[in-house]
C-alpha cells in the first residue's frame, strides 16, 4: 500500500514560505494597517457589530459591492457613522469601485488591495481559491483572472527561480502564458542568474479535458471530495462520520498520517487498508502488556500521545469510509458507474442514453443527471438532435424551466451540444484558425467559436490508448498505469497529454491528437538553455489548471511521478469535481 | 570668467545659485523708463561665465533675484508677484504672493534654502513679512507684526530650526524673533556693549551659525539659535559691509566669516588677527556648503578653509605620515634611495595605512589634476606596501575626481567641490547635467559609472527625448524616429512618459507615433485616453490584456459616445463587449437587453426575459408576458425547442396559478413532474391524470412518478391497483425496490413474482429470498448471477444454499 518515491525523487520545494508570507501580509493589513480585531463571515444579512469602524475583505465581485453598498446606506439611514475599509483580495476591480460610487458610498468607504492569489493546500498542492474562475471564463469569456495567474506565476518564479521548460495547450494558457512572459521582461533581472527550482511547467485549460472531471471519482480523497465536499483543504465530517452528534473539521493534508497513506488509493483497497492499521495500532497498544515501570513510562511519554492521534484519525477516516460504502455500494452507484464506463468506451449508447433518462425521470439528482448527459454529449461529440430534445424536455420537467438557461450555458461551453449536421471538422478549424491568426483575434475568446468545437473524444481516446485493454481483472491493488483512479477504464486525459509531452519534451509527434483538441495554435513549448538546471530540479514538474483540476488527476499524476522518478507539483484556480462543474453551469432561482 | 560684462556687478542685480550653480544678472534693474532699448535685460550664465540666456526684461520692477533647489530662477517683482524661468530662460511659471504683497510693495526678498526645498521670505512695505517655505508647494504664511515696527529693519534674515523657518531682524539696538506664532524680542549672549545698530547679518550655509556685524565695527559670532556665543572680532571699520558670508567647513572646529566690502575683503574668525584681502574688482560672494565662491568681472574663486589632510602633507616641512609619503613617491621617480628611507620611516611609526588614507583624501580637495595625479600616484605607491589595504577608497577617488575634473571645466563649468559633489550626490548632479542639456556628458558618467540602467542611461535618454519632442521646427516623423534609434528598447525608458511630454507640447500626432515605441500597450491607454483617441485606447488596452483597464476606456467611452456609437464599437471589440455585458448583467439591465437587441442576439435575448420571469418580475400576469417575450425571441432566434419549452412553461404557470386558486396549498414554480406528484400527494388524482395528459408526460416518467408518490403515500392498495391498470414500462423490479425501501417486505413479495426474468434473481435478493433466487439462477445459468447470489449468502442460514450453486455450477463446468 501508499507506494513510497523512489529513492532518487527530487525533494519539493518549500510551500511554506508562501503560507508565512499570506499570513503576515494579512496580519499586517488587518491589524496594523486596519485595527481589525473581530473578524465575521460576509454574509447577506446585517452586520452585527457594534464596531465603529467595519472592514471588508472581499473578492473583487459587483455582489459583493451591492452588499456593502447596502449596509452602509442602511447605516446611514439609522443615523450611524461608522468607517468603512474594503479590502480586494487579489486586486480592486475598476467596475467594482464604479458600483460603491454609483450606490452613493464610494465617498464613505476606503479600499485597499491584497495581493493574495497562491494558497498552499499541501506540500504539493498549490491554490488559488478561484472557483469562479471556472465560470467567468469559460461561460461568460471574463479574462479578468487572467492577470491574477500571470502574476501569480511571476510570484512563483520569483521565490523558485525560472523554469527552463515550458509547455502549455489552450487559450487562456496562451494568453496568461504570454502576460507572464512580458511581466518577466518588464521585471528583467529579478530572477535572472537564479537557479531554477523547478524544471517544468505545464499550463493546461481544464476545457482541453472536460471529460476527465466529469467522471465520478474513486480514489479515496476524491470520493471525499465527492462526497463531503473538502473546502480549501479541509472537510466537515458530519454526524453519520463521527457518530456522535457534532460534526468535525478534519485538514487533509500529507501531514494526516493515515490519509496520506490512503488518499490516492482506489476506494476497494481503503478499508482493507485501514482494518489493518487498526489491527497494527492494537498490537502496539498491546505491547504495554508486560512493561515494566520504565519502559511504561517511556511509552506514555513517546509513543502514547502518537497512537492516540492515529487512533484518532483512524476513527474518522474509518468513519468516513462506512459512510461512503453507505451510499456508493449501493445498486445505483454500481449502474452508474457502469454506465460512465460505457459512455467513456464508446458502446451501447442507447442503453446509457436510456439510463439517462430514466436518472432523470426519477429525479435521482440534477446535478448528477446532467453530468450524465455532458458526459454523453462530449464522449460522443454531441448528442444526435432526437436525444438532445427528449432528455431536454425530460430534465426541465423534472427539474424546472429555469434549467432551459442552464441548457444555454452548457451549450456555449460545449459541455452539452447537439451534433451539427454538415459542419465537417475541416471547415470549423480553418474558421478557428483564421480568428486565431489575426492577433487581435487571437486574444478574443470568442464565446460562439465553442459552438462549432467538437470534442472529438473517441478519435483522442483511440490516439492516447486512454482506455487500457484489459485482459483478465484490473488489479487495483497494484495499479499498473493512471487508469486505476477511474478502476482501470480510463486513463485521464489531461494527465495522459502531461505524460506524452513529458516524455517527448514537446508536442512533437502529437500534431494530430492537438489538432483533435481544436487547439492547433494553442499548443507551445518553451524551452530556454539552462545549463544551471540541476538533473534533481528537472525531474520536479509544476502542473497549472485553469479552471480547476480534480483529486483523481492529482492521484494519477502522483501515481505517474512515482513510476517515473518525477515529483509533480500543482497549481490550480481552485479544486473541482464534477458536481462544481455542473453547479458553475447551473442557473438557479435566487 | 568667459563672460563680456559691459557694466559694473554694481550696478545689477546678481543671483548665484549654490552648488557652483549658475549666475543670473539683470542689467539696469532700477531704471523705470519705459523706452526699449533701456529696458532691463536678464543675463544668465555658467558658473564660468559661458552665456545661457539672454532676454529682455518685459514684466514688472524686480526687486531680487534667486535660484531654487531645482535651479530655476525666482524673480521677485515688486508687486509680489514672482515670475520662474529656467536655466535656459525658459519662462515656466509664476505664482503670487498675496494680496497683502501685492498692496504693500516688496521692500526686500530672500531665497533660501532647507531641506523640504527653496523658500521665499518677502518684507512688504508695510514692513510685514511673508513667508513660503517651499515654493513648488507654495502656502503663504504671514508672519506676526514686529510692534511698533515704524521703520524697516537694518537688516533681516531667515533661519532655520526644527525644521521650521524663522526670520531674526534687527532695529536699532533690538533684535526680534518672529515665528508664525508670536514675535519675540531676543538678545544676544556676550554682545559687546555700546551696540546702537546691526548693519549686516549672515546665517551659516547649514542655518548652524549666525554673524552680526555692528555700527560699532564689531562682529559677534555664535549659534543660530541665539543660546551661544561663539568667538567676537572688532575690525573697526564702520562702514556697513557689502556682504558677509559663513565660510566653514562641515564637521570642522574652524569657524570664519568673510566680510566684503567694496575693495577689501576680510576673513574673521576666533583669533586676534584676521585675514585681509583687497579686492581689484567689484565682486560678488556665494556662500557654499564648505567654502565661498568670489566671482567678479574676470575671475572667479573659491576661498575655503584647507583641509587637514591637504594641511598635513603640504604645511612647510610637515612630518606627517602622507607628506612622507607624497615625498617618498617623489625620490621613487628620481630613482633616489631615499624614497626607501622616507618609506622606512613611516612604517617603522606604522602610518602607512593613515598615510595612504590621507593622500586619497588631500587628492580630493585639489583641484589640479596634476596635484590630483601626485597625490594620488604617492596613495597608489604607498598602497604597495601594505597588505590588504581595501582598494575601494582609492578606486573611488579616481572615479570622482574623472566626474568632477569633467564638470568643472569651463565648458561646462560646475565647479564642485569634493565635499559639494558627496553632498549633492551623482543623481543629483546627473539631473543638473540633464538641466543644463549636456546629455552626453551625462551619459558618459553613467558609463563610466557603470549606474544601472534604469537610474543611469535611460534616465537620461527619456529626458533627452522629451527635450527633443519640444523641438517644433523638426518633423513628427523624423523626432519618433531619432527617438527610437536612440532609446531602442532600452530598459527603464517609458514612451509614454515622453508621450505625454510631446502631446503636452501640442504634438498629438507625434504622441500618438511615440507610443507606437511603446511594449506595455498597458501604460498607452491613459495617455490615449487623455488625447481623446478613446477608440484606440480601447484596442491597446485589450491588448494589454488587463481587463481592468478595457474596463476604464469603456466607461470612458460610454460618457464620450452616444449609445449608438458606443454599442458600435463594443460590437467590434467581443472581449470588451463580453466585460461590459458582464457589467451590465449586475448592474444595468435594460442595457443589457439593449445590447443584445442591437445584436440581433434573439437567443440571448430570449435567455434575458427566461431570467426576467422568475428573477424580476413578481406577478404571474407579468411573468407570463415575459415568458412571452422570451418565446417571440426564441422563435426569431429559430429555436424551437426553447420557444415550445418555454409556451409549455407559461401554459403551465397559468395552471399552477389556477390550482393555487382551486385547491389551495402551493404550486407555483415547481416543476411539472414536482406539480404532479403534489396532486397525486395531494389526493387529486384524476388531476395529476389530466395534467399529465395535457404536458404530454412520457409513461415512463409518469409510472415513476406515480410509484414514488404512491409508496410516499403508503397507499399500498392503490399501487397494486396501479400496477395492474396495464403492462408496466419500467417493469416491477422498481416496484419491489420502493417497497424494501419502505421496508413493506409483504408488498415487496407481491412485485418480486411479476418482475422479468432477466431481473428476476435481482429482486428476489431484495426481498431476502436467497433460496428462490438461487434456484432461478441455476435455471438461467448465469454465471454472474449465480456469484451474486453467492455473496448474498450468510454462512448459518443459506448453507444449503449456498452449496447447492456450488453443485450447480460445478456441473456447469462439467458441461
Amino acid at each position: 500500500m501508499a507506494f513510497p518515491h523512489r529513492p532518487d525523487a527530487p525533494e519539493l520545494p518549500d510551500f511554506s514560505m508562501l503560507k508565512r508570507l499570506a499570513r503576515d501580509q494579512l496580519i499586517y493589513l488587518l491589524e496594523q494597517q486596519h485595527e481589525v480585531d473581530k473578524l465575521y463571515k460576509v454574509e447577506s444579512k446585517p452586520a452585527l457589530s457594534s464596531n465603529e469602524q467595519l472592514c471588508f475583505l472581499v473578492r473583487p465581485r459587483i455582489k459583493n459591492m451591492r452588499y456593502i453598498a447596502s449596509l452602509v446606506n442602511a447605516d446611514k439611514m439609522a443615523g450611524r457613522t461608522r468607517k468603512y475599509k474594503v479590502i480586494f483580495c487579489p486586486q480592486k476591480f475598476h467596475a467594482c469601485e464604479m458600483v460603491l460610487e454609483e450606490e452613493g458610498v464610494y465617498g464613505d468607504v476606503s479600499c485597499d488591495e491584497w495581493a493574495f492569489s497562491l494558497l498552499p493546500l499541501d506540500v504539493d498542492l498549490l491554490s488559488m481559491e478561484l472557483p469562479e474562475f471556472f465560470r467567468d471564463y469559460f461561460l461568460e469569456g471574463d479574462q479578468r483572472w487572467i492577470n491574477t495567474v500571470a502574476q501569480a506565476l511571476h510570484l512563483l518564479s520569483t521565490l523558485y527561480g525560472p523554469f527552463p521548460n515550458c509547455y502549455g495547450i489552450g487559450r487562456c494558457t496562451k494568453m496568461s502564458y504570454e502576460l507572464w512572459r512580458r511581466l518577466e521582461e518588464e521585471e528583467d533581472g529579478e530572477t535572472k542568474g537564479r537557479r531554477p527550482e523547478i524544471g517544468h511547467i505545464f499550463l493546461l485549460d481544464r476545457d482541453v479535458d472536460f471529460v476527465t472531471a466529469l467522471c465520478s471519482q474513486v480514489v479515496y480523497e476524491g470520493l471525499v471530495d465527492d462526497t463531503f465536499r473538502i473546502k480549501c483543504g479541509s472537510v466537515d465530517f458530519g454526524p453519520e462520520v463521527t457518530s456522535s452528534d457534532r460534526s468535525l473539521k478534519v485538514l487533509l493534508n500529507a501531514e494526516d498520517k493515515v490519509f496520506n497513506e490512503i488518499r490516492n488509493e482506489h476506494f476497494s483497497n481503503v478499508f482493507g487498508f485501514l482494518s489493518q492499521k487498526a489491527r497494527n495500532l492494537q498490537a502496539q497498544y498491546d505491547r504495554r502488556r508486560g512493561m515494566d515501570i520504565k519502559q511504561m513510562k517511556n511509552f506514555v511519554s513517546q509513543e502514547l500521545k502518537g497512537l492516540k492521534q492515529e487512533h484518532r484519525l483512524l476513527s474518522v477516516h474509518i468513519g468516513a469510509c462506512e459512510s461512503i460504502m453507505k451510499k456508493k455500494t449501493k445498486q445505483d452507484f454500481q449502474e452508474l458507474i457502469k454506465t460512465e464506463h460505457a459512455l467513456l468506451e464508446g458502446f451501447n449508447i442507447r442503453e446509457s442514453t436510456s439510463y439517462i433518462e430514466e436518472h432523470i425521470d426519477r429525479q435521482v439528482s440534477p446535478i448528477e443527471s446532467l453530468r450524465l448527459m455532458c458526459l454523453l454529449s462530449i464522449t460522443e461529440n454531441g448528442l444526435i438532435p432526437k436525444d438532445y430534445r427528449s432528455l431536454k424536455t425530460q430534465y426541465l420537467q423534472s427539474y424546472g424551466p429555469e434549467h432551459l438557461l442552464t441548457f444555454s450555458n452548457l451549450r456555449r461551453a460545449g459541455l452539452l451540444t447537439e451534433q451539427a449536421p454538415g459542419d465537417t471538422l475541416t471547415a470549423v478549424e480553418s474558421k478557428v484558425s483564421k480568428l486565431v491568426t489575426d492577433k487581435a483575434a487571437g486574444k478574443i475568446t470568442d464565446a460562439f467559436s465553442s459552438l462549432a468545437k467538437r470534442s472529438n473524444f473517441r478519435a483522442i481516446s483511440k490516439k492516447l490508448n486512454l482506455i487500457p485493454r484489459v485482459d483478465g481483472e484490473y488489479d487495483l491493488k497494484v495499479p499498473r498505469d493512471m487508469a486505476y483512479v477511474f478502476s482501470g477504464a480510463y486513463v485521464p486525459l489531461s494527465c495522459r497529454i502531461i505524460e506524452q509531452v513529458l516524455e517527448r519534451r514537446s508536442w512533437q509527434g502529437l500534431d494530430e491528437v492537438v489538432r483533435l483538441l481544436n487547439c492547433s495554435e494553442l499548443a507551445f513549448t518553451d524551452t530556454t538553455k539552462e545549463d544551471k538546471a540541476s538533473s534533481e530540479c528537472l525531474r520536479l514538474i509544476l502542473v497549472v489548471f485553469l479552471g480547476g483540476c480534480t483529486f483523481s488527476e492529482i492521484s494519477a499524476l502522483r501515481f505517474l511521478g512515482r513510476e517515473k522518478g518525477y515529483r509533480f507539483i500543482f497549481l490550480t484556480t481552485a479544486i473541482t469535481n464534477s458536481a462544481r462543474l455542473m453547479e458553475a453551469m447551473s442557473e438557479v432561482k435566487a | 570668467m568667459d563672460w563680456d560684462l559691459k557694466e559694473e556687478l554694481r550696478d545689477c542685480l546678481v543671483a548665484a545659485a549654490p552648488y557652483g550653480g549658475p549666475i543670473a544678472l539683470l542689467r539696469n534693474p532700477w531704471r523705470k523708463e519705459k523706452a526699449t532699448s533701456i529696458r532691463p535685460v536678464l543675463e544668465i550664465y555658467s558658473a564660468s561665465g559661458l552665456p545661457l540666456a539672454s532676454l529682455l526684461w518685459k514684466s514688472g520692477p524686480v526687486v531680487s533675484l534667486g535660484w531654487s533647489a531645482e535651479e530655476e530662477l525666482l524673480c521677485v517683482q515688486e508687486d509680489g508677484v514672482v515670475l520662474v524661468y529656467g536655466l535656459h530662460g525658459d519662462f515656466r511659471r509664476h505664482f503670487s504672493m498675496g494680496n497683502e504683497v501685492l498692496q504693500n510693495r516688496v521692500l526686500d526678498a530672500r531665497i533660501f534654502h532647507t531641506e523640504f526645498g527653496s523658500g521665499l521670505a518677502i518684507l512688504t512695505g508695510a514692513h510685514r513679512f511673508t513667508l513660503s517655505a517651499n515654493v513648488g508647494d507654495l502656502k503663504l504664511r504671514r508672519m506676526p507684526e514686529v510692534p511698533g515696527l515704524q521703520s524697516a529693519p537694518s537688516c533681516w534674515t531667515t533661519l532655520c530650526q526644527d525644521r521650521v523657518a524663522h526670520i531674526l531682524l534687527a532695529v536699532g539696538p533690538d533684535l526680534y524673533l518672529l515665528d508664525h506664532a508670536a514675535c519675540s524680542a531676543v538678545t544676544l549672549p556676550g554682545l559687546a556693549p555700546g551696540v546702537s545698530s546691526f548693519l549686516q547679518m549672515a546665517v551659516s550655509f547649514t542655518y548652524r551659525h549666525l554673524a552680526l556685524f555692528t555700527d560699532t565695527g564689531y562682529i559677534w559670532m555664535g549659534t543660530s539659535s541665539l543660546k551661544e556665543k561663539l568667538c567676537e572680532f572688532n575690525c573697526n571699520i564702520r562702514a556697513p559691509p557689502k556682504q558677509m558670508v559663513w565660510c566653514s567647513r562641515p564637521r570642522s572646529k574652524e569657524r570664519a566669516v568673510v566680510v566684503a566690502w567694496e575693495r577689501r575683503l576680510m576673513v574673521v574668525g576666533d583669533a586676534p588677527e584676521s585675514i585681509q584681502f583687497v579686492l581689484d574688482e567689484d565682486s560678488y560672494l556665494v556662500p557654499e556648503l564648505d567654502g565661498v565662491r568670489i566671482f567678479s568681472r574676470s575671475t572667479h574663486e573659491f576661498l575655503h578653509e584647507v583641509p587637514v589632510a591637504s594641511e598635513e602633507i603640504f604645511k612647510i616641512a610637515s612630518m606627517a605620515p602622507g607628506a612622507l609619503l607624497l615625498e617618498a613617491q617623489k625620490e621613487y621617480e628620481k630613482e633616489s634611495q631615499k624614497a626607501d628611507e622616507y618609506l622606512r620611516e613611516i612604517q617603522e611609526l606604522g602610518q602607512l595605512t593613515q598615510a595612504v588614507q590621507q593622500c586619497i583624501e588631500a587628492a580630493g580637495h585639489e583641484h589640479r589634476p596634476d596635484m590630483q595625479k601626485s597625490l594620488l600616484r604617492a596613495a597608489s605607491f604607498g598602497k604597495c606596501f601594505l597588505d590588504k589595504f581595501p582598494p575601494d577608497s582609492f578606486v573611488r577617488m579616481c572615479q570622482d575626481l574623472r566626474v568632477l575634473n569633467a564638470i568643472r571645466d569651463y565648458h561646462i563649468g560646475i565647479p564642485l567641490t569634493y565635499s559639494q559633489y558627496k553632498q549633492l550626490t551623482i543623481q543629483v548632479l546627473l539631473d543638473r547635467l540633464v538641466l543644463r542639456r549636456l546629455y552626453p556628458l551625462a551619459i558618459q558618467i553613467c558609463e563610466y559609472l557603470r549606474l544601472p540602467e534604469v537610474q543611469g542611461v535611460s534616465r537620461i535618454l527619456a529626458h533627452w527625448a522629451c527635450y527633443k519632442v519640444q523641438q517644433k521646427d523638426v518633423s513628427d516623423e523624423d523626432v519618433a524616429r531619432a527617438i527610437n534609434q536612440k532609446l531602442g528598447d532600452t530598459p527603464g525608458v517609458s514612451y509614454s512618459d515622453i508621450a505625454a511630454r510631446a502631446y503636452g507640447c501640442g504634438r498629438t500626432e507625434l504622441a500618438i507615433k511615440l507610443l507606437e515605441y511603446e511594449p506595455r500597450s498597458g501604460e498607452q491607454v491613459p495617455l490615449l485616453l487623455k488625447m481623446k483617441r478613446s477608440k484606440l485606447a480601447l484596442s491597446k488596452a485589450i491588448e494589454s490584456g488587463d481587463t481592468d483597464l478595457v474596463f476604464t476606456v469603456l466607461l470612458h467611452l460610454k460618457n464620450e459616445l452616444n449609445r449608438g456609437d458606443f454599442f458600435m464599437t463594443l460590437r467590434n471589440q467581443p472581449m470588451a463587449l463580453s466585460l461590459y455585458r458582464q457589467f451590465c448583467k449586475h448592474q444595468e439591465l435594460e442595457t443589457l437587453k439593449d445590447l443584445y437587441n442591437q445584436d440581433d442576439n434573439h437567443q440571448e435575448l430570449g435567455s434575458f426575459h427566461i431570467r426576467a420571469s422568475y428573477a424580476a418580475e413578481e406577478r404571474i400576469e407579468g411573468r407570463v408576458a415575459a415568458l412571452q417575450t422570451a418565446a417571440d425571441a426564441f422563435y426569431k432566434a429559430k429555436n424551437e425547442f426553447a420557444a415550445k419549452a418555454t409556451e409549455d412553461q407559461m401554459r403551465l404557470l397559468r395552471l399552477q396559478r389556477r390550482l393555487e386558486d382551486e385547491l389551495g396549498g402551493h404550486f407555483v414554480d415547481l416543476s411539472l413532474h414536482d406539480t404532479v406528484t403534489t396532486l397525486i400527494l395531494g389526493g387529486h388524482s384524476k388531476r395529476a391524470e389530466q395534467l399529465a395528459r395535457d404536458f404530454r408526460i412520457p409513461d415512463k416518467r409518469l409510472w415513476w412518478l406515480k410509484l414514488t408518490a404512491l409508496a410516499d403515500l403508503e397507499d399500498w392498495e392503490e399501487l397494486e391497483k396501479f400496477s395492474k391498470s396495464k403492462k408496466s414500462p419500467i417493469g416491477y423490479l422498481p416496484f419491489v425496490e420502493i417497497c424494501m425501501k419502505q421496508h413493506n417486505k409483504y408488498e415487496a413479495k407481491k412485485y418480486a413474482s411479476r418482475v422479468g426474468p432477466e431481473q428476476k434473481v435481482k429482486a428476489l435478493l431484495l426481498v431476502g429470498d436467497v433460496a428462490q433466487a438461487a434456484d432461478v439462477a441455476i435455471e438461467h445459468r448465469n454465471e454472474a448471477e449465480l456469484s451474486l447470489v453467492l455473496s448474498h449468502c450468510t454462512g448459518a442460514t443459506d448453507g444449503a444454499t449456498a452449496d447447492k450453486i456450488q453443485r450447480a455450477r460445478a456441473q456447469a463446468q462439467k458441461k
